[in-house]
Order: C-alpha cells, then structure tokens, then sequence
C-alpha cells in the first residue's frame, strides 16, 4: 500500500520558516493524524506534499514520487484542502464532471461519488446555495472521484457541527476500512483521538512526535458508581490503575470502558457514568506543542 | 492537450459570466453603430460615415474579450478552484497554454458574431438613411477582418493579465485603467512610440478608413499585437509553474 515520506522538508518565506525540516514517514493503509496548533506548518506541508509549494528544501513523497511525477494523479492521492474552492455559480454536479474530464475518468465516477458523500439530490444546484457541510462533502467527492489509495484532508473538521462530525468519523473509518492511506490534519485532537492509529505532532514547524496514539500517553476512563471502592479493588485486581478524583468517581489507566463495564455488571456494581476521557492524550498533545524551544 | 482544452470549455460553460460578457460584444458594437450613424448627420446629401469607420467597432468591442480571458484565468484564483485544477494536471503551463487557446478561439468567435451583428446594423442603418450598402468595400472588410483578430488576440492577452496578476478584481481594474486612462499618459510621453503600444496596435488592427489617429499600418498592428500576445503568454506561462499556489 501506498505511503508518504517527508524528508528533511522546509520552507521559508521571506525570513520566516513555515516548516523546518520536517521527517516522518505515513505507513500505507492506515489513518495518520497530523496534528499541531494553528500555524504550526500543517497547512504549508500538505500543500507541498501536493505540488502546489515549492519546497525551500527536502522533498515529500507519495509512494516514493513526488505528486507532479505521479502519472495520474487523481487515481493515486485524493486531497480535501481548506483553501479548495468552488465556483457559486456552478452546479456541484459540473465541478466533479471538469475533474473527471481534466482527470480523464469515466461520467459514472460523478455519479458514484455524489452518491458515496449523500449530495445526489443537491447535485444539479448551484453551490453558491450549499451549506458548509455540503462544500465538505462536494470536496470529499472530488478527493474521492479517482478512486484513490491516499487521502490528504486538510483541517476536515473545521466549521462542522456535531452531527458533521460524526459523520466525518464514520467516513474516514470506511475509507480507512477499505485499505487507504489516510493522512488528516486538525488543531483539535480530541477531533480526531478515536480515528486515527498514527499520529505526526507539529509545532513551529518542527517535528515533535510521530508514532502510534497508544505511545503518546495512556487514555484513561471516568466512571462514577456509588460503589467506588469495591469498583476500584476489582480493577486493581486486574492490572488497572485507580485514582480517586472524587467521594464517589474514579480515574482508570489500563483498562478500557468496554472491560469496566463488563466487569462491573458481573459482580452487580451500578454505574452511574462511564466515560472515555482523552485526558491523558491532551495533557501530552499540549505539553509537545507548547512552548516547542523548551520541551 | 485536447483533454485540456475541452475541460477548459467545459468550465466556462458550467458558469453564467461567460456567456454574459461574451453577449456584450455584438450588443455593443450593434449600440457603437447606431450612435454613430444616428449623431454624424449622415442622409441622402451627405455621406459623412464611411462603412468601415461604422464597422471599426468590431475591433473596439476588444475590451470585452480582454475581460474574458482575465475572468477565465483569474476567476480560478478568485473562486479558489485553482487548487482542483492544479491537483488534476500538475503540469500548470499546459493548464494555461490551454486557457490561452481556447480563450483566443472564443474571442474569435466573439470577433465573428461581432462582424455579423455589425455589418447587419450597418446595412440597415444605410438603407434607412437611403445610401445603398457596399457590399464589396475592400476597406470594410479589411476593418471587419482586423476587428475580429483584434478580438482573438485581447482574450489571449486578458488570460496572460490574470495569470499573472491573478487578482481578479485588481486584473480587471488594472486594464481598464491601461485603457481607459494610463496608455494615452504613457502615449505622450514616449510620443512616436505610442503607436507601439497595445491598445494603439489593436486601433491599428481594427480602425476604419477615417482614424485621424497616428497609427501602425494594418498589418504593422496586426504583428505587434500578436507579440504581445505572445509575450504575455510565455510570461503568464512561465510565472505560473514557478509560483506557489497558497
């Protein structure tokens, strides 16, 4: 399966460098995310992975080529930029038919993909009318309209409200089920936490972690029940690491929600709550791109 | 390249403006006409208008093809659609060498619906004013002839203009501004090479019999615009393969 690497990456612009030699390699078939606050280089970095910025230095690859040697590009990497636009006046239905043609791909594609994101009924509207959540989608079908193995979304979750992003979620676990390569990118990790196997950590430019989720700091689960302490020696007694925050609620490393619930409806201790926090995960996202000259 | 270009149609159909701005030309020139014949006091005593001086407006009427290549190209960069662009052919020259040509086919054709409105008002204007309408004036006809290459060519240059201003509202204010005002300052100051200028040579191309202006001779007007045409594309070409696409 296709992968990216970026090596040795920088880019400077006038005295001030977006990226600064930036290398991490996206393995092929699964879900990257690209994380970092904003300005941190995420935006400029795509957009040369893509040939649209001209490295100051190092190179970005896509299965071992740079994107303008690709020789059909939309049937290798499908890309969803913030800064992609569409014209108000045209019809969602004609965007996709100019990139099918330009792309040379069959008129059913359009179809199919208009299908795949939910804008059939839109299709033949002008997109001057859609909605932000439909913009997202018709840039989705775009990404989508070569069938390719690589997906690059650029901050895809900007501007959706809770129901977009659930359906974001679902997307890019269908995609990423089907063997692509996805790498997204967001401000936001909690945005993307449950997605993603990998993540690429950006701050200022640099590089400031890559490796599987799991590395980057334990998650830990909130539940209360009234009967905290039985609760908290049953998970101990199972590897877990109990914390008490409060007279009846409990912090647990090393055992998941689905384990705990399981556990505690066999020895009959109610729940009141049980919940998935990403604590962990955001206390080391923010400790790796705060203040990156000291960290 | 083929592919190019029929993708490159296929945008200015999708779109309204097109069509719109490429409407205004034979509107204008039918309008140039009618203004022309109705204020010169022309009738049955008194043939003030020659024939090709009615039909110079096909020429004039430029101004809305230059308006058409720069919203071709421009309005890529204004809408953003560019980026799509860019990621389906990565090769941008061949992208713009494909805007170039279909632009100019456009300002052609433009420059032919022009000519046929034109001479249909002009004809009609004279045997309502009672002259009998020449239809073998070689003079027209070389008008005519020069007002539609004038046309094919301001198109070219309009996308030349966009490519490398790439703003779309400053490309367009930036050349009616040339034409409107700056090239006649520029004119005075560089005196006989004046004509020389873009506008001046497009004049050259397209103007009837009794431009009392100083200007290259038609042919002349005809190789000077086609430079331009081609300098602005080679530049339009070169600049957008080396620029970043932010």
């Amino acid at each position: 399966m296709t992968g990216v690497s970026v090596r040795g990456l920088t880019k400077h612009y006038g005295r001030v460098t977006a990226v600064d030699d930036l290398a991490f390699e996206v393995p092929g078939g699964a879900v990257t995310g690209f994380l970092g606050p904003n300005g941190a280089g995420k935006t400029t970095t795509l957009r040369m992975l893509l040939g649209l910025v001209r490295p100051s230095a190092g190179e970005a690859l896509i299965g071992g080529r740079r994107y303008a040697q690709l020789e059909r590009p939309r049937t290798e990497v499908g890309a969803v930029l913030e800064a992609t636009g569409f014209h108000p006046g045209r019809r969602g239905r004609d965007h996709l038919r100019i990139l099918a043609r330009g792309a040379g791909l069959p008129g059913r594609r359009v179809d199919e993909v208009l299908d795949r994101v939910e804008l059939t009924a839109a299709a033949d509207r002008r997109v001057g009318g859609y909605s932000l959540g439909m913009r997202q989608r018709l840039g989705l079908a775009a990404a989508l309209l070569g069938d390719p193995g690589v997906l690059v979304l650029d901050e895809p979750a900007n501007g959706l409200d809770p129901a977009g992003m659930a359906a974001l979620r679902d997307l890019l676990r269908a995609l990423a089920a089907e063997g692509r390569t996805i790498l997204v990118s967001s401000h936001v990790l909690s945005e993307v936490a449950q997605t993603v196997d990998r993540v690429v950590i950006v701050s200022a430019g640099r590089l400031r972690f890559a490796g599987p989720v799991s590395e980057l700091g334990e998650r830990s689960v909130t539940v209360r029940t009234p009967q905290a302490a039985d609760l908290a020696s049953l998970l101990e007694a199972r590897g877990g690491r109990v914390e008490a925050t409060g007279e009846s609620s409990l912090e647990v490393r090393g055992v998941d929600a689905e384990e705990i619930g399981r556990l505690a409806a066999q020895k009959g201790i109610a729940l009141s709550s049980l919940s998935e926090g990403g604590t962990a995960l955001e206390a080391a996202f923010l400790r790796l791109t705060a203040a990156p000259e000291e960290a | 390249m083929n592919t190019l270009i029929r993708t490159e149609f296929l945008k200015l159909r999708t779109v309204r403006s097109p069509w719109i701005i490429l409407g205004a030309a034979p509107l204008l020139v039918a309008v140039g006409i009618s203004g022309l014949v109705s204020s010169s006091g022309i009738d049955a005593r008194n043939p003030a208008v020659k024939q090709s001086d009615a039909l110079a407006h096909v020429g004039l009427a430029s101004l809305v093809t230059l308006l058409f290549g720069i919203v071709a190209m421009a309005g890529e960069y204004r809408h953003r659609t560019i980026t799509d662009t860019y990621l389906t052919t990565p090769a941008r020259g061949r992208v713009v060498g494909a805007k170039l040509v279909l632009c100019a086919a456009a300002g052609a054709v433009s420059g032919l619906i022009s000519a046929a409105i034109g001479l249909a008002a002009a004809a009609i204007w004279w045997s309502a004013k009672g002259f009998p309408f020449a239809w073998s004036d070689g003079e027209m006809w070389r008008t005519v002839g020069g007002g539609i290459a004038w046309q094919a060519a301001f198109a070219a240059i309009g996308v030349g203009v966009g490519a490398l201003l790439r703003n779309l509202v400053g490309a367009i204010a930036g050349a009616l501004a040339w034409i409107a005002l700056v090239e006649g300052l520029v004119g005075q100051l560089v005196g006989n090479f004046a004509r020389w200028l873009p506008f001046s040579a497009g004049q050259a191309l397209g103007a009837g019999a009794n431009s009392s202006q100083h200007l290259l001779p038609r042919w002349g007007g005809g190789v000077v615009l086609a430079v331009y045409a081609v300098a602005f594309a080679v530049a339009a070409m070169s600049v957008s393969v080396r620029r970043d696409v932010a």
